[in-house]
């Protein structure tokens, strides 16, 4: 494991390996801003990939994800921790990483999470959104969208493509046969009129 | 198909309609001239909004060549004759759309792109694109698939230059009559946040709405 662990138990935090490339650490969110600020300083992870959001609804609760590299961008540290899904609130980390700006942003508008300390919590990707924060879980997407945006009304050719496609194929197939048998017909009456033309020509 | 601009064509064309038609309406006779030249420049401003964006450029250089229709790119919407959406719409770009839409000068077109625009196509139970676009502006042809080639664009091209030629009834013609429709449906997913518009007085929509 890398020598990071050591350090961490000085803090008396657990790092837990997950594979080769990816540790994690868990952590209280009183101690999250000073934690993040001893991963940028004191160990190196000069770079913040993202922060994720998951929602735990069922326990309450979003667990928030910080991912951070080094300079070498071997391995990524995941640095997790917890908050009430009811009034969810997180410090700002945009004085430690300044991409940390956008990616809260998304978030806010995404989940709901309020950033007391964010320079600039705007709009994101979606405009005036005046309803309930479209990932959260509780979100009825399905309910949202037919409220929002009914279907067009059907066509009266909407139709089982299973059903069709058998008709047509018996269509197709008699079709067929009908075909056959007319040109079979076509020629047994050919071979009666050639004799007369025949028989005509030789007169 | 008809071949291109020459002069002797629109003579023939001229002269065997009059005599069809036996008309001594000049003003009828120039109106189907102008159809017959507006029919062939059409200039397009070409609004990507989805998936589709990526078949306009091969539409327009030299594999497919819309140009030889008379079809021209331009680069501003006041300039432009007719506009292709060439996809899903969200929210935030139906916005652009709409005032995108009311820059253009009458006549105007619009086509669009792909199946998202008729039905919500692959995208239609997300929370953020609309479904019928014809419920905000209104939409001359549709050129369906997912996405459709540069064939079915050139398809829709000859399409709408045959509709403009006989003179029927265009999409800005509808939104000028039902101008109250399509405003009231834009602020129902819009939630009144349009930009002020070039064509309606938004704020007296009470009052017949145009400005
Ligand atoms: S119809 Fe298909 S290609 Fe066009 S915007 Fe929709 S998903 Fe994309």
């Amino acid at each position: 494991m890398i020598d990071l662990s050591s350090k961490l138990e000085k803090l008396s935090l657990e790092l837990v390996e997950k594979n080769a490339h990816l540790y994690k650490v868990t952590v209280k969110l009183e101690n999250l801003e000073s934690i993040l600020l001893s991963f940028l300083n004191e160990f190196g992870y000069i770079t913040l990939d993202s922060i994720n959001c998951r929602d735990d609804l069922e326990e309450g609760l979003f667990t928030i994800t910080y991912c951070l590299q080094t300079e070498k961008r071997d391995h990524v540290v995941m640095v997790q921790t917890s908050i009430d899904r009811e009034n969810a609130t997180l410090p700002s980390m945009h004085t430690l990483w300044p991409q940390a700006e956008i990616m809260e942003r998304e978030m806010h508008e995404m989940f709901g999470v309020d950033f007391p300390t964010h320079p600039s919590l705007i709009d994101f990707a979606l405009e005036y959104w005046e309803h309930m924060p479209p990932m959260r879980r509780d979100f009825d997407t399905l309910e949202f969208v037919n409220s929002m945006n009914p279907f067009r009304d059907q066509r009266g050719d909407n139709l089982d493509v299973k059903v069709e496609m058998k008709k047509r194929r018996e269509e197709k197939k008699a079709a067929k046969l009908k075909a056959e048998q007319e040109a079979a017909a076509k020629l047994a009456a050919q071979e009666q009129q050639n004799p007369d033309s025949e028989a005509q020509n030789n007169e | 198909m008809e071949s291109g601009f020459h002069g002797s064509d629109l003579d023939s064309s001229l002269k065997c309609k009059l005599e069809e038609s036996g008309m001594a309406n000049t003003h009828a006779i120039m109106e189907k001239a102008v159809n017959w030249f507006r029919s062939r420049s059409i200039f397009v401003v070409a609004y990507g909004t989805g998936c589709g964006a990526i078949e306009m450029p091969p539409t327009f250089t030299s594999r497919y060549d819309a140009e030889r229709m008379g079809v021209v790119g331009v680069a501003t919407p006041r300039q432009a004759d007719l506009i292709i959406l060439s996809g899903y719409l969200a929210y935030k770009t139906l916005r652009r759309v709409i005032r995108t839409y009311e820059q253009m000068q009458r006549p105007k077109y619009v086509i669009t792109l792909g199946s998202c625009p008729i039905n919500g196509g692959m995208y239609w139970d997300s929370y953020n694109t609309i479904k019928k676009l014809d419920d905000y502006i209104p939409v001359d042809v549709y050129v369906t698939g997912c996405m459709p080639r540069p064939e079915s664009v050139i398809e829709g091209f000859v399409l709408l230059q045959e509709r403009i030629k006989n003179g029927e009834k265009a999409g800005w013609q509808k939104y000028d009559e039902n101008l109250k429709f399509y405003k009231d449906n834009q602020k129902r997913v819009l939630g009144g946040h349009i930009d002020p518009s070039y064509e309606t007085d938004w704020y007296n929509l009470e009052n017949g709405g145009v400005a």
